[in-house]
């Protein structure tokens, strides 16, 4: 281990400075439904050119750090994920703040983003090598289970109604299709419009249907007042950072695995852990989506995990995890670095350096979060009339400013007015959100695997039974699927019935 | 009232006309990147920019926009006023817009090249473990074992469906085509298996080979290359390629058709002249790309003869949606 | 806050407009590629809007099956203030381009400061001036995110600021 490298952010006072401001930035970047990480750091590619090397890094990596983490914050006070990665934190955070614990809930979320954090950290700085040899062994038939596996947690996101959860899944996958074929490019419920051939951006649907259509919702009670929030208690207590322990290093797994794999990222990996975390809660406090602790601190952990998985092929083999890594690699470029399978070999003090960073933003991160709250929570007790017509404002500039284009903002208005009806009507749209991130990596995948095994059916499940990874995740698949529908109740039920009569007889 | 206002309005406007008048440029300069942040063309029009900023002395603000092979950031240059004010910084695919079917125009014909900066190298690149080591032996491979060579390729009109095409043009390709969604997906399936071989830009897959997880199998150029030493050119062997060589994509800045020529002429210089700071010659150097730097005819020349050689590879290997023919294309 | 065993109002009309889209995007799917085989640009895509098709279907009988809902009516789904945000923000999406991002920002947040505060009008001006400043400096000159100009000639008068910062220098 190279220790200068490692504390060189430690050390030296301006690195310091700029790992801790970004982290700040990040915070901020995060919570706000139209500012992006991915935006921010492929903006400071440009802002950062002519700086050196390791203050520009240090930038971004505070800016991913406190990014990742800050979208929690407008999920569970007002409801609105400001990043896709918080989508699952809303679920279980928002009833809390409700409930006035939009303190408590926000320490939790902190405390456990950095813990998630740290174990994301110490499995890149240990463990590295090994995990991305395994990730790249992925072969597409294994990325078109794993989203599979993805898309059956619709039925946990479902809520009152398993039908009406596939139905917005379905439209969700639907949605991912619209634009060129990637693959053949070919043209798909694109209308002959020039306008959709990139598909519809998923930011503009993201902040129509969370950012939009919860502010016409909330518009529903414009005259209640705000609750008030109980800010006394904001460290959590000991014992309940040792209760969720088992839980956190758990979802973090999940988190670094869904990371270090190229094409998905913490949005995913947020929701799987909080599915996770509801199958393995034997009984909550609370029930799940009415404020459950563990639904908090499962996707808080896994979405910050999935920051150091991401970096874990980006730093070994040149592959980026996910579209943050992806412009960082291109930032690397640029200040003449060559990122790939020998820049662990050729300039490893970058690894120790980056690894450092990493650590000192999670601490950042921890320090601004809990310090920070009392500000935060200032913002939801504002008066609705200015909040509201603000969060309107800035999903109209968020949609627009990811491609630059009034298009993103109209379909964005679309979705918010369609999740608003779908609200009202007893749909949620988690399941929503979740088939527009599965749907590209389902459709590609599939037609990767069946074409490679020459459109043969056979050797496909041939391909699927003879490897241990695939065989693994296809019984995940399985038995998820009978545990989320009607027909694993009824199956315990027949079973039960038939086992019933015999101690009487 | 009204009239008062109206007057301010066009006193304002005055003033601001009197400011266009003056020396280009005046106010900040859009650069419109056709393809996302992180990618190749990205990391070259960033790079090269601020050096180009210097000789300007103006600042030019860079955005991505991205969608529809590059047409959507393309189609918004044109709609745009040309004044010089909006760039348009692209790769090649304008060029195959026409035979591809995703518009009636291309640099030549709606835009002004301020400056060609570079192109890449294509390469065919494989799994280590792959039993074969040439082009040769590749070609002998697939004809004993027909369709059991997974090929990664790319949507219509990519780099790698040009360069099979190329191939198949001289030789019999038989393989089973896996598509991804771009070279960098397509490298990483390489090297965890998924496919065998794979058409790749040498930049793309210069540091994979590097550390061996990939081996070269063709150079697909009409010189030996200075990043790959040892590896000769596929002319050597097959000396049929050398009528569509030297053959690669290649990164521009452009203005719309119809902007001031001593506009064009101030960005060109600027542009050039950036493009030779060291740190950017360093940058292409450990990219493996080759630096081009042409403005005005030369430019024009240089993509026509490259949209003449990949118009007709792709229609004749029958994935152009029109002929070149209908837009008067020469055939090389 | 739904209800799952009473039927609100529009609910039916909604499920049925549901099934409308389904069959209308299920028809677009055939058409990408046919039923030609496993691995076709349109297979995916027949198979989710085939899925919407199917659940649509179901919601949509389910739906006329359920008593009317008591509680709520046609004001308490669709309250005055819902429509009127939804309508300006359209409003606000088509003026965007020709007129600017700048003076159409500040009259949207001005309007729907002051009606949703039901306070005085220069309280509303002052907010959302405050407010736009805010958002300006952020996107515009730290994000450098070129919002539509429209009449405002925004970049003359960065360039103008600047010229005169840099003239004092």
């Amino acid at each position: 281990m190279d220790f200068q490298s490692f504390f060189m952010t430690f050390l030296d006072l301006r690195l310091m400075a700029l790992v801790g401001a970004g982290t700040a930035a990040g915070i901020y970047i995060g919570a706000i439904p139209g500012l992006s990480v991915t935006m921010a750091v492929s903006i400071l590619i440009s802002f950062t050119f002519s700086w050196e090397m390791y203050d520009a890094l240090a930038l971004m990596i505070g800016i991913y750090m406190g990014g990742v983490y800050g979208g929690s914050r407008t999920a569970i006070l007002l409801n609105i994920p400001g990043a896709p990665s918080a989508i699952a934190t809303a679920l279980d955070g928002y009833p809390l703040a409700k409930k006035g614990q939009a303190g408590e809930a926000i320490g939790l979320s902190t405390t456990m983003s950095a813990l998630g954090g740290l174990i994301g950290i110490a499995v890149l700085g240990f463990a590295a090598p090994a995990v991305s040899e395994f990730a790249i062994r992925f072969q597409p038939r294994d990325y078109m289970l794993l989203a599979i596996l993805g898309i059956l947690l619709v039925g946990s996101l479902s809520g009152e109604s398993l039908i009406k959860g596939v139905f917005a899944g379905a439209l969700g996958l639907t949605i991912g299709c619209v634009g060129l074929d990637p693959l053949t490019a070919q043209e798909r419920f694109t209308f002959g419009h020039i306008e959709l051939w990139g598909g519809i951006s998923f930011v503009a649907v993201m902040i129509g249907l969370f950012g939009v259509s919860e502010a016409l919702m909330q518009l529903q009670h414009i005259n209640t007042p705000a609750v008030k929030q109980k800010i006394s208690r904001v460290i959590p207590s000991w014992k309940s950072v040792v209760k969720f322990l088992p839980l956190s290093i758990q979802s973090s797994s999940i988190g670094v695995i869904i990371g270090a794999l190229p094409g998905t990222g913490g949005d995913i990996a947020a929701l799987m852990a909080y599915d996770h975390a509801k199958r393995v809660t034997k009984d909550p406090e609370v029930p799940f989506g009415k404020g459950a602790r563990a639904g908090l601190v499962a996707p808080e952990t896994a979405n910050n995990a999935a920051v150091g998985g991401a970096f874990i092929p980006m730093l070994t083999l040149g592959i980026p995890g996910d579209s943050v890594t992806a412009i960082i690699i291109g930032a690397m470029f640029i200040h003449g670095l060559n990122p790939g399978p020998m820049l662990m070999i050729e300039r490893p003090e970058m690894f120790w350096f980056i690894l450092g960073a990493l650590v000192l933003a999670t601490g950042f991160m921890l320090f601004f979060g809990l310090t920070g709250i009392r500000l935060f929570v200032k913002v939801v007790e504002l008066p609705r009339a200015m909040l509201f017509p603000l969060i309107l404002l800035l999903s109209i500039i968020g949609a627009f400013a990811v491609n630059n284009s009034l298009t993103d903002v109209y379909w964005m208005l679309g979705f918010g007015v369609l999740g608003y009806f779908m609200k009202l009507y007893g749909y949620q749209l988690g399941p929503v959100i979740l088939g527009v991130i599965l749907s590209r990596l389902i459709d590609d995948n599939w037609r990767r695997a069946i074409i490679s095994e020459r459109e043969d059916l056979g050797r496909l499940f041939h391909g699927i039974f003879t490897s241990p990874l695939s065989l693994v995740l296809f019984m995940a698949v399985v038995m998820i699927f009978f545990t989320s529908t009607p027909l694993w109740p009824m199956l315990k039920k027949r079973l039960r019935r038939k086992a019933d009569p015999a101690p009487k007889a | 009232m009204k009239k008062k206002l109206f007057g301010a309005v066009s006193a304002a406007a005055l003033v601001f006309a009197g400011a266009a008048m003056a020396e280009y440029p005046e106010k900040e300069i859009q650069g419109i990147i056709q393809w996302g942040a992180g990618g190749s063309t990205d990391a070259v029009m960033r790079a090269v920019t601020p050096h180009a900023e210097e000789v300007l002395g103006g600042k030019v603000v860079m955005q991505n926009m991205t969608g529809g092979v590059g047409a959507i950031a393309a189609k918004f240059t044109m709609t745009q006023p040309a004044d010089g004010y909006t760039l348009l910084m692209g790769a090649e695919n304008p060029m195959l817009y026409k035979v591809m079917g995703l518009g009636d125009f291309d640099y030549n014909s709606a835009f002004e090249p301020v400056a060609l900066l570079a192109r890449g190298v294509p390469i065919l690149v494989a799994n280590p473990d792959a039993p074969y080591n040439t082009f040769a032996e590749l070609v002998d491979y697939m004809a004993a074992h027909p369709e059991e060579v997974k090929f990664g390729s790319t949507g219509p009109g990519g780099l790698p469906s040009v360069v099979t095409a190329m191939l198949d043009a001289e030789v019999d390709v038989s393989a089973t085509f896996v598509p991804y969604d771009g070279d960098g997906p397509a490298l990483t399936a390489l090297q965890g298996g998924a496919i065998d071989v794979m058409p790749a830009v040498l930049g793309a897959a210069l540091e994979a080979i590097k550390a061996e997880r990939i081996k070269v199998i063709a150079l697909v150029d009409n010189t030996p290359n200075e990043a790959l030493p040892g590896v000769a050119p596929i002319t050597e062997d097959f000396p049929g390629y050398g009528k569509y060589l030297p053959w690669g994509p290649f990164f521009g800045v452009f203005v719309k058709a119809g902007t001031p020529e001593d506009v064009v002429a101030k960005l060109s210089t600027a542009y050039l002249e950036g493009a030779q700071a060291t740190d950017f010659v360093e940058l292409l150097e450990n990219r493996a790309y080759l630096p081009i730097n042409l403005s005005g005819q030369d430019a024009k020349d240089y993509m026509a003869k490259w949209q003449s050689v990949t118009s007709w590879l792709v229609q004749d290997a029958g994935i152009a949606k029109r002929s070149p023919e209908e837009f008067g294309i020469p055939r090389p | 806050m739904h209800d799952p065993s009473r039927r609100l109002p529009g609910e039916r009309l909604f499920s049925v407009l549901m099934v409308a889209v389904s069959l209308f995007l299920f028809h677009t799917a055939t058409k990408i590629s046919g039923f030609s085989g496993l691995a076709e640009p349109g297979s995916f895509p027949m198979f989710a809007t085939g899925m919407m098709v199917i659940t649509s279907v179901i919601i949509t009988l389910k739906t006329f099956r359920l008593p009317h809902s008591d509680a709520h009516g046609w004001k308490a789904v669709f309250p005055g203030f819902v429509i009127f945000t939804a309508i300006l923000m359209g409003f606000y999406a088509l003026a965007l381009k020709p007129v600017g991002f700048l003076p159409t920002s500040f009259v949207f947040l001005t309007i729907s400061t002051w009606v949703m505060s039901r306070g005085s009008l220069l309280h509303a001006l002052a907010v959302s001036a405050l407010s736009l400043v805010l958002v300006y400096v952020v996107f515009r000159i730290v994000f450098s995110v070129l919002m539509p100009e429209g009449v405002v000639p925004e970049r003359e008068i960065i360039a103008y600021i600047s010229s005169i910062f840099a003239a004092g220098e």
